[in-house]
């Protein structure tokens, strides 16, 4: 237990005895040193990882793991859980198709509109999951693992009761052509979509009162409620937060795949867990760095791009995440182990 | 049981009060309820074959849960229960059939049941206990490195051609008139009853859940406990897994799919609680019945298997309320 009493330390109040080790590991040390192994060991085994075709794609799979990665980011370090990541996504995919598809029988031609939409409908509910969740969790203190895994059970048995799991097209066709592939200054749109969330994260997470307060109530609930918080309400808007990040998630993969599945964002909550952890959010709460989050992002999207271009099936691409994710937890705790001793 | 008590302030008192007897018996009326509400639907529900129908599906189920809770106890969480399942089934069944298919080949695929469940159970627990990474995490990651490996060993094909002795045994025999796993679960709830209430480990078990310092400081070696926690789960997996593959009669590598959500549910359901330290394996019994007798009135009164799962979700949030009440008066 001692050594979790550290962790918070380290990374609340760093102290200006801080070891080399402490800001290795502060600074994001581990996912850097992981990210730039895995960018040149790709480069050198498979030259065509560096192609510009192949970079565009790292970069789209990039942003659309981001995206969610952020929303688990900020529900983490509030002291949650977010296992509904992926059923949120999925969810609001079919949303927003449905929306386009029923939308161009009453208002044809109307392709702008729909997508405003679209997004907006999509929003909503991803919000309104995040509130139902947040209230679930601050009203009756329920374990926030347990409601969101309950509230998966529930949206995924939804998406899939009104689609019967078979894909919803009809999605307006200039969303996929401008958002799922559109660019601008020869990036993905979806990329500077991604960039514009994680910089919001970023100054909300350094110069807000939201920001700080998500900290607080993240790495003791009671002490940030004596100290004045309102913790209830900063547990809603991160969860909510957290469900219109998946939500336009939803609305993006949406552009990208051109139909609505009910069936995507199954290895999602996975994914976004890695990617926090990785990125140094702590599961006790409190502790976590937008921009590390996004570091993480990208390692994982650089190794399954490796993966694919290795042509490693895509089964075994879960496995060598699981191992990512435990290998890079270990780590961390044995590097903090031996800093003790 | 002392221990508990003083370290938990939800303590039980000694007396039982009529409110306490209420609050035991809350499931089991609850059960009762259900079953006549879908009989006043549809009347097959409360048929003599359909009750003998939902005690054998409950037990293979509250297998899982019994599993589920032993780490549960520990403040713990195994979420490749689901995924072990399916991986034994499959590994175990391509074993019998690597062995040729006769009686004998069954031992071969308990053989490797037990050494794939012990060696999941074993990499959990000292990850858990060993380096102290969180359960949930590590449980997960796990999850999807077995799910990995069930869905490729076989090529994502189920596995034919087991001993029929296989099926004819453990799934449709039966002793007395009662079928074969009710047996073998009520064997298993007895075991473990046992063991938690009168060894050493079983009460080691409550206290690191449900307060892991005083249990060092008390002296238990927690390390080993937990990993033997872990291993144990794991193990039941597999013995639940061996069951359903004698049901289904061929290795599936989506056996478990649901299996993890399911036995959280039973156990929670049941009253175990996740915070660690109450609960038991009567508990995890009677959340399976529950989950059991719903999921077979819905099934028999015809609700989509979608909106089921609905349900599951739903129930799962409404019990964690109400047992939350429960632990705070």
């Amino acid at each position: 237990m001692s050594s979790e009493t550290a962790t918070m330390t380290v990374a609340n109040a760093p102290s200006h005895r801080a070891s080399r080790l402490d800001r290795f590991l502060m600074q994001g040390g581990i996912v850097i040193t992981f990210l730039v192994v895995a960018v040149v060991a790709t480069a050198l085994i498979e030259p065509r990882f560096l192609n510009r075709l192949n970079l565009l794609n790292v970069m789209r799979n990039f942003a659309l793991l981001l995206i969610p990665s952020l929303a688990q980011m900020l529900v983490m370090t509030a002291g949650g859980f977010d296992l509904s990541v992926g059923a949120v996504v999925a969810a609001t995919s079919v949303v927003t198709a449905a929306v386009m598809l029923v939308g161009s029988i009453y208002f044809p031609g109307m392709e702008l509109a729909l997508i405003i939409a679209s997004l907006v409908i999509a929003l909503g509910v991803g919000a309104l999951v995040g509130l139902v969740n947040a209230g679930l969790v601050s009203i009756f203190s329920l374990s926030p693992f347990m409601v969101t895994l309950a509230m998966m059970s529930v949206l995924m048995g939804i998406a899939l009761y009104f689609t019967q799991g078979i894909p919803i097209y009809g999605v307006v066709d200039s969303f996929v052509a401008n958002v799922g592939r559109g660019q601008f200054l020869s990036l993905p749109i979806v990329l500077w979509v991604a960039l514009g969330v994680l910089a919001a994260c970023i100054i909300m997470q350094r110069f807000t009162a939201l920001g700080r307060h998500i900290y607080a109530v993240g790495s003791d609930q009671r002490s940030a409620r004596l100290s004045g918080v309102a913790t209830s309400r900063t547990l809603i808007a991160a969860y909510m937060l957290a469900g219109l990040l998946a939500a336009l998630t939803g609305f993006l993969m949406t552009s990208r795949l051109g139909s609505g599945q009910s069936t995507i964002g199954g290895t999602l909550a996975l994914e976004t867990i890695a990617a926090a952890v990785i990125g140094g959010v702590s599961l006790r709460g409190g502790v976590g760095r937008a921009e590390l989050v996004a570091l993480a992002a990208l390692f994982l999207s650089v190794i399954a791009n490796a993966m694919n271009l290795v042509q490693v099936d895509s089964k075994y691409q879960t496995l060598v995440l699981g191992a990512v994710l435990i290998v890079a937890l270990a780590i961390e705790r044995l590097l903090l182990r031996k800093r003790q001793a | 049981m002392s221990t508990e008590a003083k370290t938990q302030p939800i303590a039980q008192p000694s007396g039982l009060s009529p409110k306490e007897i209420l609050r035991a018996a809350r499931l089991p009326i609850a059960i009762v309820v259900v079953l006549i509400l879908f009989g006043l639907v549809e009347p097959r529900v409360l048929s003599f074959g359909n009750f003998r129908n939902i005690a054998l599906q409950a037990s293979y189920l509250a297998i899982f849960a019994m599993a589920q809770t032993m780490v549960l106890l520990t403040r713990g969480f195994d979420l490749s229960l689901g995924y072990t399942v399916s991986l034994v089934s499959v590994a175990a069944s391509m074993a019998m059939v690597a062995m040729g298919g006769g009686d004998v080949s069954i031992l071969y695929g308990v053989g490797a049941a037990v050494l794939i469940a012990g060696a999941i159970g074993l990499a959990n627990g000292l990850l858990i206990a060993g380096i102290g990474i969180n359960p949930l995490v590590t449980t997960l990651g796990m999850a999807n490195m077995v799910l990995a490996l069930a869905s490729t060993i076989s090529g994502g094909f189920p596995v034919t051609g087991l001993p029929k002795s296989l099926t004819a045994e453990f799934a449709e025999g039966s002793l007395l008139a009662i079928p074969t796993p009710i047996w073998i679960a009520a064997l298993v709830f007895v075991l473990l009853f046992l063991t938690l209430k009168a060894t050493r480990f079983g009460r080691s078990l409550y206290i690191i859940g449900a307060n892991p310092r005083a249990a060092v400081a008390a002296g238990i070696r927690t390390v080993p406990v937990l990993v033997l926690a872990y291993v144990l789960c794991a193990l039941l997996a597999a013995l639940g897994a061996l069951l359903l593959t004698a049901r289904t009669g061929s290795g599936e590598p989506n056996l478990g799919g649901n299996l993890t959500l399911e036995a959280i549910a039973a156990a929670v359901v049941g009253g175990v609680r996740l915070s660690g330290g109450e609960g038991g394996v009567g508990a995890a019994v009677l959340g399976a019945l529950f989950v059991t007798v719903l999921s077979n009135g819905m099934n028999l009164v015809q609700i989509d298997g979608y909106l089921q799962q609905i349900c599951l979700g739903v129930i799962i949030i409404v019990s964690l309320i109400v047992n939350r009440d429960e632990a705070r008066r």
